[in-house]
């Protein structure tokens, strides 16, 4: 329960959308290819994922191996066997069908006419198969044939299984009312528990639907039978009744909300609440799943520091915190997001002592801090002065040996620095950058820049930072 | 009306004026008057010699050399030599009436190069003269 709580706690709102945008993805998956074979093998491989999740917490190594190779192999598979359909869903006229319509996948095909041709055919016992396509592309199943793109009346239909007519023993594929082709080879199933009475008809009826979605009708020659292949299934077609609404039921539209009514409604629902579980079940298992440990160094920053006073020392500059969270939150840390603050607004001129706390953390959400180090920090802070100092050169190098300098004037003869009390106290002359005596063999002037140090100490706003030197040089008595 | 035995007048009269002469003495303590103040290379008969601001570290020794013109009583000045503001040593001068000269003096090592200075302070620490040189190569 804690952990439930905490989980829940936890949850960023990045996490939330990330959760309800994948679900959306897959939702509208599932909306573009409903219907298909591909959403069929998906469902599959979704459950083949699982069982390896399964086997992979029983310990069944070479077992969850094999099942992890499979589901690769039907991820590459799906998308080459079901190339077409994924290129009508890609190729979709506008985005709005891509992104949050409903795709109207029924077929315009008048039943009454399709009932009445099948019933004519029967009962003058002439042979016939006719397909009526549904969302899976038929390019690569149905072979040769005639393109025909006549519109669909039964006379039509009657004259194209018409004995002598040389197309009249293959399919006639009828789509939105118009006979796109006509003399098509289907694909033969290849079942050995067909009973005795079927043909060849029936055998290319339900070797087409075996591997599409399509719905076949079949006229028995000799008996005058009507039957319909769908899903792999034959079905012997008692009247035309039952044939009406055999293709009724595969026409209509699957996905419009406005035609389908409450129950397409509620099916549309449920899938949509089981991609949230589903999406929501990969987030937790991915996102926050595995527990892991990591330690990060990051600075402490020192805030709400009086501006009267500055920090001269700390006992340490960077802290140690042992995190714990998620392996894909650990992983996602970036360097400005953890802190740690101390405030200061506290602190008095001198050494002070502050404990680091969990309080002075900032972490992500979903991350938990488990250590500090050190616990403790010393920060010595002093108050700010302004203290004129004496300058003095730097020389450096060697006068000719014949040369003696003996007098020395500058101007200014102070700098004004501003620092830390207890540093300046230490402090009791500026002295000037090196200046080289070698470059020297008379009396002049020169200019020469101070060296203000340590760092904690400033010049003046008002105090130059460069000083003139006269020098007066002498001959070197014996 | 408070009156004082003659006797007693007697023993309180030198301790009065001892409470009156000291504060008067205090106030009108001259300190020695310090008339030169120089570095240089050697001294010859408490004359200083090649007087300078720089001095090449070959020269093994300097001295700060110090003249008082005016010494009202014995008393002693310091000599305080800094290199980088760090004290090196600290010399303890006797002056005595009425004009004294005195002079300390280090060996110089090849660390010691750098900016030095001399702090000429009186017996109480205050200072009275600062020389300011340079011993290089």
């Amino acid at each position: 329960m804690l952990a439930t709580d905490y989980l829940i706690a936890s949850l960023r709102w990045q996490d939330l959308v990330d959760i309800i945008l994948n679900s959306y993805i897959l939702f509208r998956l599932y909306v573009l290819f409903r219907g298909t074979q591909v959403i069929r093998v998906v469902i599959g491989v979704g459950f083949l994922w699982i069982l390896q999740g399964i086997s992979r917490q029983l310990g069944l190594i070479v077992t969850s191996w094999v099942l992890q190779g499979i589901i690769a192999l039907a991820a590459l598979i799906i998308i080459i066997v079901f190339r077409n359909e994924i290129r009508r869903v890609i190729q979709a006229k506008n985005l709005k069908v891509l992104l949050w319509g409903w795709p109207q996948h029924g077929d315009l095909t008048p039943a009454g006419v399709i009932v009445e041709s099948v019933y004519e055919l029967a009962r003058r016992r002439i042979g016939a198969l006719i397909v009526l396509p549904s969302q899976d592309d038929l390019t690569d199943l149905v072979q040769g044939g005639v393109t025909w793109g006549g519109r669909l009346t039964k006379q039509m239909l009657i004259s194209i299984f018409w004995p002598g007519n040389p197309v009249h023993d293959g399919a006639a594929l009828v789509r939105n009312g118009y006979i796109e082709r006509v003399g098509a080879i289907l694909p033969l199933s290849n079942r050995e528990d067909l009973p005795q009475r079927y043909g060849t008809r029936h055998r290319a009826a339900l070797g087409l639907s075996e591997s599409s979605d399509a719905l076949v009708i079949v006229v028995s020659e000799e008996r005058g039978d009507v039957t319909v292949a769908k899903d792999g299934r034959l079905h012997e077609i008692p009247d035309n009744l039952a044939l009406n609404r055999h293709i009724r039921y595969h026409c209509q539209p699957v996905a419009g909300l406005d035609s389908s009514g409450r129950r397409q409604s509620i099916r549309l629902a449920a899938a949509a609440l089981v991609c949230l579980l589903f999406v929501t079940g990969i987030w937790f298992r991915f996102a926050r799943g595995l527990e892991t440990l990591t330690t990060v160094e990051v600075p402490i920053e020192y805030m709400n520091r009086d501006q009267k006073v500055e920090i001269l020392d700390t006992s340490v500059n960077r802290a140690v915190l042992h995190l714990t969270g998620s392996r894909a939150l650990i992983k996602s840390l970036e360097a400005g997001q953890v802190k740690v603050l101390l405030d200061l607004s506290k602190a008095v001129v001198g050494t002070n002592t502050f404990s680091i706390t969990a309080d002075n953390v900032v972490l992500p959400p979903g991350i938990r801090l488990t250590r500090i180090e050190p616990a403790k920090v010393k920060v010595t802070v002093d108050r700010i002065v302004t203290k004129s100092l004496p300058i003095q050169v730097d020389w450096v190098g060697r006068l000719p040996n014949n040369l003696v300098l003996k007098k020395v004037s500058l101007h200014p003869e102070k700098a004004v620095v501003v620092g830390p009390s207890r540093v300046l106290a230490s402090l009791s002359t500026v002295y000037t950058e090196k200046i080289n005596l070698a470059n020297i063999n008379s009396s002049g002037r020169l200019s020469a820049g101070l060296v203000i140090a340590p760092a904690t100490v400033k010049l003046a706003a008002d105090s130059s930072s460069k000083v003139t030197i006269e020098y007066w040089l002498t001959e070197r008595g014996g | 009306m408070l009156r004082i035995h003659p006797i007693m007048a007697w023993l309180l009269f030198p301790l009065t004026m001892a409470l009156v002469a000291v504060p008067a003495l205090a106030g009108t303590e001259k300190s020695p008057h310090l008339a030169r103040a120089v570095m240089c290379e050697s001294l010859a008969d408490y004359v200083p010699h090649r007087v300078a601001v720089v001095f090449p570290i070959e020269v093994g020794r300097i001295f700060c050399y110090t003249e008082f013109d005016s010494v009202p009583a014995k008393t002693f000045v310091y000599h305080k030599w800094f290199r980088r503001d760090q004290l090196v040593t600290t010399k303890r001068l006797v002056l005595k009436p009425p004009r004294w000269s005195s002079y300390s003096s280090i060996q110089l090592r090849e660390a010691d190069k750098g900016p030095w200075r001399v702090e000429i302070t009186d017996r109480k620490g205050a200072v009275v003269k600062v020389l300011r040189f340079s011993v290089t190569d």
